[in-house]
């Protein structure tokens, strides 16, 4: 809300420094937004008299006038405008001037006679619509005098909130003002002189919807005469951001401002037989609005008709053929209250909001509808002539008093934790024009409304507040607190540190991620946190698998794909359900950027819906590309390659106290790189663990699932980037979505040395890694430790079709240290399993 | 030979033992020696042999010198091996030097990304006071998102959160973490002290202090007395804990539907502390998050008796207290992951 200061002066007197004012409207919840100088743009535009006005010798169009700024030689100013005359009082920009628009006023040369200076319009100085006369001043304005000193103003834009629809209004801030500083508030007189016949002969207004619109006052003036409002009028709506439209539009909206009331003018001759009916819009209605838009009207749309068809819609805007025009000689005023909610969604359905409908959304106070009419009526008589007709159409004269609101004085203080006397929140409240008395017995006190509404008893010091109606915001007792805090000062509540009763406690659900996300920064990947909204393309181009087995108390992922309605483009305009296209777009724009090295992660979620619902998954995913490691002088460039990233896997199960991660092959392609992706599964271990809780709890249950892959070359080339191998993983881990970890639990060191053998099997090619370890460790048995591989050799003296795999076995027994014989007897089983159950032999 | 020419003999091995053994340039050397004189065929060695052949009475005195010279040059060669092997141990250490001045071998260290680090700032202040941490889902229904939250249908007050509505009915993004309010109230009982962060999502145009999503933490705490004031007393400790001891702080009105009182809590600005600047908008504040005391209609959606018990609830944009923290101008660097931006977190 836009509020000139001098405007504001006419309902309150404002004594104090405009910083404070604005500080104490700022802490009274009116907050100042901005203090604009209105005018400010003028620079060296002053008063002046034209001395004399004479045709110039060269130009049939153009005037050459002298005028006098009150001291110093007369100015020669060469003028385009015809409604000069001698006499008359300007405004004079001098040489040197600047005007609105950054526009600067020079000496300049008009048809070979010099021009010092220009006499302006005011639409030149943004003051008034009228661009093709010069601005004439009262001929009482003072010579010389600066323009900015008489007309300028200080602005002060105010955030109203979305409950203080009566703040609209300067007449509402002016309130707000006298609770600052004790001022009263002057509300404007309205003076109506009524002529005959009474209104009720020439109008007559039907409602057919009296749950929308509970109330439309009617008045009728004739015989006005069409034409701009008063200079003073136009500046003060430009200065509150409104454009002038004529004297009768102008009288609408400036008793929208001063009284926040919106009302409408119809010009009579478009209103059929003077028949006013407001009822709901028929299938194939149209009308032109006043936007010159033509709309097809809905049957949920309050419109106002007459006989023949809808001359606006209700309260949103009204149409282009009922517009007052120049020849209007009689006006009907609209001053109605229509239904906050119809009116908000007919201007949500059409995009149409209104500084009217704004303010109808909010709620309007009852008898302002009587008040609106009569003060819009008094205004276009005294702006542009004309008489009301006697009497107005009221549909429901009703006027309620004010609202009562029961309130412990008590119950607030426990509220508000201040100390304050009843008294002392009686003489508050009165700030505000509440009026309080104390309760007559047995009056119960409002705690909450709603649906489920509760009314208690009253307490011994029960009081009831007096709310006026156009306070629609204080219903119940906590809205009372509210404005007791609020005009006694949120800088007077005390500030204690809580010292009630503590929550018992309660396991943060971050921890699981937060100990990934630790062990994962510590590996040298950068957490990224990337949109959740993308493109339907995305999944479309990079399809990950949704096949993975998920751990128990984690969500699979999949499903229908949720669309926003009403995305803002179409790049973000679904929720994705898997993380690792977003990883590879960041790759991307950083390889823009000349990153080489790229090691990112991401913990987040995927999202589908099913049956009416949506599910939620968290999942980790990082990226991998470039060098393995941060560049070094002493260290030769090592790209990043799948068992980097497998390592990755294997780290975050190491941190979780998960068992040995098995990869297997993957072979399906797309997005993968057929011969170099693979699952991945880890299990809670027998022993040392769990470390994750979660609903996963048992050893052997799965605790860790997902892919780890190179990116197939086609897809990577997709997102454009440069890097000649990508590797990407997405995991579901146990905990993710709201687990943390339990302590690790410590097992006693060996007494006994353990003893340590290396063998090489030779297998055929196709026997995998995982196939040697499995069948190695199952056949050492219990004495086994630790197995390794820790050497891949293929050549000769090999076929060309076998591999050489050096394993690494560590024995040891809790009770005894291990002889000879029995070392040499796991050994010889281990051997004799390898070649039955892989064919391999040991290479010697 | 009789005792005196061997004495003679033997004298002259020790002085050419201990020559060679103190010529000896190398351990290489020094070991080809001592094979030459002490070893089983060495020069002493031999002589020595020859004991036998002496009379009787000369022997044990023969015995004893053979035995002083093999134990001096014995003792030479080990007194020249020592010698030696310190020159070697020195030389290698001199041909080991290295231009220290060189860096050293980097070592990997990524970092986390600065508004999961603030969120985890502001998550360890309000776990000091008590605070547990919740997490709700961030398709939320409109019923939890707004209704409970005392905003109905065509409420004007939705003009405050502009919403990203999806294709299941009466189903949104979450255009704030206040619905876990109710979520809270609903599966525990007061005392309550809960922390609530999470991702939102809100239909705006992106710009520098704009995004259409976006990280917000909410609290909530209800009890039985739990006032304005607690409020005020709370709100200040985390300004101070964030933007530093003594920074100013202010509670003024504000507007929620779900709060009443509600209120605006700015802190002094941290570009200027206090005395006017483009980036406070000349007012020496600046709002970082909004709050209230529970209005009594939300206590009773989230099934909590609003006459016996009573709360406060905050809501802060994390992506502003990380910007006002780490002097960032411009919200869009946070989902932009440009890694150079990133990297300064370190």
């Amino acid at each position: 809300m836009r509020v000139p200061l001098s405007w504001l002066r006419d309902y309150v007197d404002v004594d104090v420094d405009l910083a404070v004012l604005a500080e104490r409207l700022t802490l009274l919840g009116m907050e100042v937004e901005a203090i604009e100088r209105w005018g400010a743009a003028w620079r060296s535009v002053v008063v002046g008299e034209l001395l004399t006005v004479e045709r110039h010798p060269r130009a049939d169009r153009l005037s050459l006038t002298t005028v006098t700024i009150g001291s110093g030689e007369p100015l020669r100013i060469v003028c385009g405008a015809t409604n000069i005359a001698p006499g008359q009082r300007v405004p004079v920009a001098l040489p040197g001037a600047v005007l609105p628009g950054d526009r600067r006023i020079e000496r300049t040369e008009k048809m070979g006679i010099a021009s010092e200076g220009m006499l302006c319009s005011g639409d030149e100085l943004q003051l008034t619509t009228d661009a093709d006369g010069i601005l004439i001043l009262p001929p009482e304005t003072p010579l010389g005098v600066d323009l900015s000193d008489l007309y300028g103003d200080i602005v002060l834009d105010v955030d109203v909130k979305p409950n203080r629809g009566d703040a609209l209004s300067l007449i509402g801030l002016a309130r707000e003002v006298s609770a600052v500083t004790g001022a009263p508030v002057r509300h404007p007189t309205v003076e109506i002189v009524e002529t005959d016949p009474g209104v009720a002969d020439r109008l007559r207004v039907i409602v057919d919807e009296p749950g929308l619109c509970t109330r439309f006052v009617g008045r009728w003036v004739t015989g006005v005469r069409v034409g701009p409002s008063p200079d003073l009028v136009q500046m003060r709506l430009r200065a509150a951001g409104m454009r002038p439209v004529s004297n009768v539009v102008d009288a609408s909206n400036y008793v929208m401002l001063e009284l926040g009331k919106p009302t409408h003018a119809f010009d009579a001759r478009a209103v059929r037989d003077g028949t006013i009916v407001v009822r709901l819009a028929r299938h194939g209605e149209r009308l032109e609005t006043l936007d010159h838009v033509v709309r097809e009207l809905d049957p949920e749309t309050l419109i106002i008709a007459d006989p023949t068809g809808p001359i606006g819609i209700a309260g949103v805007m009204g149409g282009a053929g009922s517009e007052v025009a120049d020849d209007t000689t009689d006006v009907i005023v609209e001053s109605a209250i229509f239904d906050p909610v119809s009116i908000r969604r007919t201007g949500q359905r059409y995009a149409l909001r209104s500084e009217a409908s704004l303010r109808f959304e909010k709620g309007q106070d009852v008898p302002a509808a009587r008040v609106g009419a009569d003060r819009v009526a008094s205004l276009i008589v005294a702006w542009s002539g004309g008489s009301v007709l006697r009497g107005r159409v009221d549909t429901d004269p009703r006027e309620p008093g004010p609202s009562r609101v029961a309130f412990r004085p008590s119950r607030i203080e426990r509220l508000l934790g201040t100390a304050r006397a009843a008294d002392e929140q009686r003489a508050l409240l009165a700030r505000v024009g509440v009026g309080t008395e104390v309760a007559p017995a047995g009056t119960p006190v409002v705690v909450a409304i709603g649906t489920d509404p509760l009314i208690v008893e009253p307490g011994v010091d029960t009081l009831v507040a007096s709310v006026p109606t156009w306070r629609r915001d204080i219903v119940i007792e906590a809205d009372v607190a509210e404005e007791i805090a609020r005009v006694g000062g949120y800088d007077t509540v005390p500030t204690r540190t809580p010292e009630t009763l503590m929550p018992s406690f309660r396991p943060s659900p971050l921890g699981v991620r937060d100990a990934v996300r630790e062990a994962l920064v510590g590996a040298g990947l950068t957490e990224v946190l990337t949109h959740a909204l993308v493109s339907p393309r995305s999944a479309a181009d990079f399809p990950w698998p949704d096949d993975a087995e998920i751990p128990s108390g984690e969500e699979p992922s999949g499903g229908t794909v949720i669309t926003v309605r009403n995305p803002l483009s179409q790049q973000h305009s679904v929720l994705r359900q898997h993380l690792p296209a977003s990883l590879l777009e960041i790759l991307a724009a950083n390889e823009r950027h000349g990153a080489e090295r790229v090691a990112i992660f991401e913990a987040g979620k995927g999202y589908a819906a099913e049956g009416g619902r949506a599910r939620e998954w968290w999942r980790l995913a990082f990226l991998l590309a470039g060098p393995a490691d941060p560049p070094a002088w002493n260290r030769p460039a090592r790209p990043a390659d799948l068992d980097d990233a497998k390592a990755v896997v294997e780290l975050v199960a190491e941190r979780l106290g998960l068992g040995r991660v098995a990869f297997t092959a993957d072979r399906r392609g797309n997005p993968f790189h057929p011969g170099r992706a693979a699952r991945v599964r880890a299990v809670l271990p027998e022993s040392g663990g769990p470390r994750a809780v979660g609903l996963v709890t048992a050893p052997g249950d799965l605790a860790l699932s997902g892919h780890v892959a190179e990116l197939h070359p086609a897809v990577a080339a997709a997102w454009e980037v440069r890097a000649p191998r990508v590797l990407v993983a997405e995991l579901a881990i146990a905990g993710l979505a709201g687990g943390s970890l339990a302590a690790p639990r410590a097992r006693a060191l060996p007494r006994f040395q353990s003893v340590e053998r290396d063998l090489a099997v030779v297998v055929g090619d196709g026997v995998t890694a995982a196939a040697v370890l499995a069948t190695a460790g199952r056949a050492a048995g219990d004495l086994l430790q630790d197995l390794r591989l820790f050497d891949v050799y293929q050549g000769a003296p090999l076929a060309p079709d076998e591999r050489s795999l050096a394993i690494h076995l560590v024995l040891q027994a809790a009770d005894r240290t291990l002889t000879d014989a029995e070392v040499d007897g796991v050994v010889a089983t281990v051997t004799d399993a390898l070649a039955a159950e892989l064919g391999g032999r040991i290479r010697t | 030979m009789d005792l005196g020419t061997m004495t003679a003999q033997l004298e002259r091995l020790r002085s050419d033992a201990l020559d060679a053994v103190a010529t000896a340039a190398d351990p290489a050397a020094l070991d080809a020696a001592q094979l030459a004189f002490l070893g089983r065929k060495g020069a002493i060695t031999e002589l020595l042999r020859g004991i036998g052949r002496l009379p009787a009475e000369d022997r044990p005195r023969m015995g004893a010198v053979g035995n002083e010279v093999r134990e001096a040059v014995e003792a030479a060669v080990s007194e020249r091996s020592r010698d030696l092997r310190g020159a070697a141990l020195i030389a290698r250490l001199a041909a080991e030097a290295v231009d220290v001045t060189t860096p050293g071998r980097r070592i990997a260290r990524g970092t986390r990304h600065p508004i999961a680090e603030t969120i985890a700032a502001i998550d360890e202040v309000f776990g000091r006071f008590g605070f547990v941490v919740y997490e709700g889902p961030e398709v939320e229904d409109d019923v939890t998102n707004f209704q409970m939250l005392n905003i109905p249908a065509d409420h004007p007050a939705r003009d405050l959160w502009d919403t990203l509505y999806v294709d299941i009915p009466d189903h949104l993004l979450r255009t704030h973490t206040s619905p876990g309010q109710i979520r809270v109230m609903r599966e525990t009982r007061p005392p309550i002290r809960a922390l609530l962060p999470g991702r939102c999502f809100r239909y705006e145009a992106v710009d520098a202090s704009h995004g259409f999503e976006f990280f917000q933490v909410e609290g909530l705490m209800v009890d039985e007395g739990t006032s304005l004031a607690d409020l005020k007393g709370l709100l200040e400790e985390f300004g101070h804990a964030l933007f530093g001891v003594g920074r100013a702080t202010r509670f003024r009105p504000g507007y929620y539907p779900f709060t009443e009182p509600s209120v605006a809590f700015d802190v002094g600005c941290v570009v200027c502390d206090g005395s006017g600047c483009p980036a406070c908008g000349r007012t020496g504040w600046m709002t970082i998050l909004g709050a209230g005391m529970v209005h009594p209609v939300v206590l009773r959606n989230g099934g909590i008796d609003p006459e016996r018990y009573q709360g406060f609830a905050f809501g802060m944009g994390v992506e502003r207290i990380a910007m006002l923290r780490h002097g960032v101008h411009d919200l869009r660097l946070f989902m932009e992951n440009d890694l150079r931006f990133l990297e300064q977190f370190r």
